[in-house]
């Protein structure tokens, strides 16, 4: 098992220099990898991951057994469904122009990436599972669709046994010539578990279209960075839903490129801080010279349920042409007053009103989920969380317990 | 004489400015009672400082409601108590399931009064057949509450909670305004449903076209934030002929 300490630099990483990662360590060494004073506006704790001495942890591939979910323990494929092809691969697509260093060092870090081919319609569930404890894990997928092909994929994450465990994980998606995908990430985090930094990458050829969602919710640590570019009347959606309580730090850092004419991009995030939880939503869209016809929104709500919960909220837009379409906006309140009294109006208690109205402030986002059988996992996950702590505290020891406790608040 | 309402001497802010300067009003259980005043007058503060909106500040006076003063309570134990605003206008609120919404309420109420809560089927066997009765679209049900509704539709929802959470006392906001003939219709044929000579009514309106369909018992003048009169239903045509400004003071 190697040794690393992020914070000493490129010198540490020479070791993984391979040729296909040679790209990544240029473009690495341009950036620079982050340090407290470069990632302070991010309002993330970068510096005490890459100061820790991590052990790099690297699972033995093992058979993948035939399943009907594709299974990740440790970055490792265990289990897939005989349709999905899967295999590992030295050699990847790295963008040559992403805005963050993190998704450099992810590909550094991994010598090989996983491979989905997914050469027809397909739904795919992708569960990760973390089960190594103070360990730094690094592992990247990359899935090509074939042109004009329908992909749902659905992410889960499990790593209550993954104690002070950092991983560092994220994907490239190439949506190819008349495809649409919709990728859907959920995860919940729990103070005290692993810490995950996510970078991906989305290239949207021409007429493609990509339907993004996060879901983070929990008390703990993460963040995602995503970077998408959109090729000529192609569309990308995404939505973000965050619900951060405790003391957890969580958001979204994303650069989307409109890079060729008449594409679209819609973004949404809405934001539910408690406690002394922290959002960051730091969203740029970029039009370049040759987006004519774009039309590109972006927009970012907060609601702080107590005093003590902070949003940073940054929404930009970087535009190089006149012949667009583009708004962008931000707000960061409270929960609508005149609603509320609605709701109390016709007996329904203060509580319970508020949660009725965080609910369908969630809702908007999870509704819009395609898939019936995901937005439905969505929902459990969310009230999981949201309906208290005991249930929280004991998806730390259970993972199949959420039917129970649903079943019997019905 | 049975008082479902008694108010004394309320003075009642919204913000820095005072609206209602010392009115006093009596409403008579199991009656229908009209208020009608000029704009400004101060008719819908009075519905908000009865249901305690958070708009209004009371600085002086009393509300009783069935003999108990309920200024200091919450709105929704107002509610729960039997009082119920159909509201002017109806706030939109995206993502909750209108269904979902009345059935949290309508339960609510039944354990208040110590009934059993009415499950899924029940309630929406019930619901339906009153929006039926009201000519709602079904579809309205299972909308998000109020988003997207034409004025009409939210007053026949209005009706619909109405008629579900069956109060005691009920508060018609300008519940006319903006409704088509068969609207109106439909939603005085709700209000008529559950006039049971129990229940009182306290219909706030500029027009006396709902005044048509619910006959009113008694008629109650709002202006400059006092009432200057009270009189029986054909007050109303002498209101619709004179108009406010030759009432004095009775």
């Amino acid at each position: 098992m190697q040794i690393l300490t992020l914070k000493e630099g490129l010198e540490t990483l020479q070791s993984f220099q391979t040729k296909e990662t040679a790209t990544a360590f240029s473009r690495l060494a341009e950036l620079t990898l982050p340090t407290k004073k470069t990632e302070g506006y991010r309002y993330f704790d970068i510096d005490t991951l890459f100061s820790k001495k991590w052990q790099l942890y690297r699972a033995k591939k093992v058979e993948i057994s035939v399943s009907d979910i594709v299974e990740i323990v440790d970055g490792i494929v265990v289990s897939a469904p005989k349709e999905v092809l899967v295999s590992y691969s030295t050699k990847r697509d790295i963008d040559t122009e992403h805005f963050d260093a993190l998704y450099y060092l992810g590909h550094i870090l991994s010598p090989e990436v996983i491979q989905l081919d997914c050469k027809s319609d397909a739904k795919i569930k992708i569960v990760h599972r973390f089960t190594q404890a103070s360990v730094l894990l690094a592992y990247r997928l990359q899935i090509q669709t074939s042109p004009n092909i329908s992909l749902h994929i659905a992410e889960s994450f499990e790593g209550c046994d993954a104690k002070d465990t950092f991983v560092l994980y994220g994907y490239d998606l190439h949506v190819q010539r008349d495809a649409r995908v919709e990728m859907i990430k959920d995860e919940t985090l729990i103070e005290g578990s692993y810490t995950p930094i996510y970078s991906n990458f989305i290239e949207l050829e021409a007429q493609s279209v990509a339907n993004i969602f996060s879901f983070d919710f929990g008390n703990a640590d993460g963040l995602q960075l995503l970077k998408a570019k959109l090729e000529e009347n192609s569309t990308f959606n995404a939505k973000h839903l965050l619900y951060a309580q405790g003391n957890g730090k969580r958001g979204t850092i994303s650069h989307i490129v409109h890079t060729q004419k008449n594409a679209k991009s819609f973004q949404m995030a809405k934001n539910i801080l408690q406690d002394k939880a922290k959002g960051i939503f730091d969203a740029l869209i970029k039009i370049e010279k040759e987006g004519g016809g774009t039309k590109a929104y972006q927009n970012s709500q907060a609601v702080l349920l107590n005093d003590g919960a902070y949003m940073v909220s940054k929404p930009q837009l970087e535009i190089y042409i006149d012949d667009v379409e583009a708004s962008h906006g931000s707000s960061i309140g409270e929960l609508d007053e005149e609603q509320l009294f609605y709701l109390r109006s016709r007996g329904i208690p203060l509580q319970e009103a508020k949660k009725i109205l965080i609910l369908a402030f969630a809702n908007e986002i999870i509704d819009a989920i395609e898939e019936k059988e995901i937005q439905e996992s969505v929902h459990i996950s969310f009230e999981n969380v949201y309906y208290g702590q005991s249930q929280l505290e004991c998806m730390l020891s259970c993972h199949n317990c959420s039917d129970t406790i649903i079943g019997e608040q019905s | 004489m049975n008082n479902m309402i008694e108010i004394k001497n309320l003075h009642v802010d919204i913000g820095d400015k005072s609206i209602l300067k010392g009115l006093n009003l009596s409403l008579e259980a199991g009656k229908v009672h009209v208020i009608m005043g000029p704009n400004g007058a101060g008719k819908s503060t009075l519905s908000k400082a009865i249901v305690g909106h958070y708009d209004v500040s009371v600085k002086e006076g009393e509300i009783l409601y069935k003999g108990k003063s309920i200024l200091e309570e919450a709105p929704e134990v107002r509610a729960l108590n039997g009082i119920f605003m159909s509201f002017q206008n109806p706030v939109e609120v995206p993502g909750v399931n209108n269904a979902y919404f009345l059935r949290t309420a309508v339960n609510a109420k039944r354990v208040f009064e110590g009934k059993e809560e009415l499950n899924a089927a029940e309630f929406l066997r019930a619901s339906k057949n009153i929006a039926k009765e009201l000519g709602m679209k079904p579809e309205l049900i299972n909308r998000s509450l109020n988003e997207g509704f034409s004025g009409g539709e939210k007053k026949r929802n209005e009706t619909l909670q109405m008629l579900m959470l069956e109060p005691d006392f009920i508060i018609l906001d300008e519940i006319d305004s903006g409704l088509d003939i068969d609207a109106l219709r439909a939603v005085s044929e709700g209000i008529n449903t559950i006039k049971d000579g129990k229940r009182t009514f306290l219909i706030i309106t500029h027009y006396s076209r709902i005044l048509e369909y619910v006959e009113p018992d008694f008629v109650h003048v709002l202006k400059d934030g006092k009432i200057i009169k009270t009189a029986g239903p054909e007050l109303v045509a002498e209101l619709e002929e004179k108009g406010y400004t030759t009432l004095e003071e009775s």
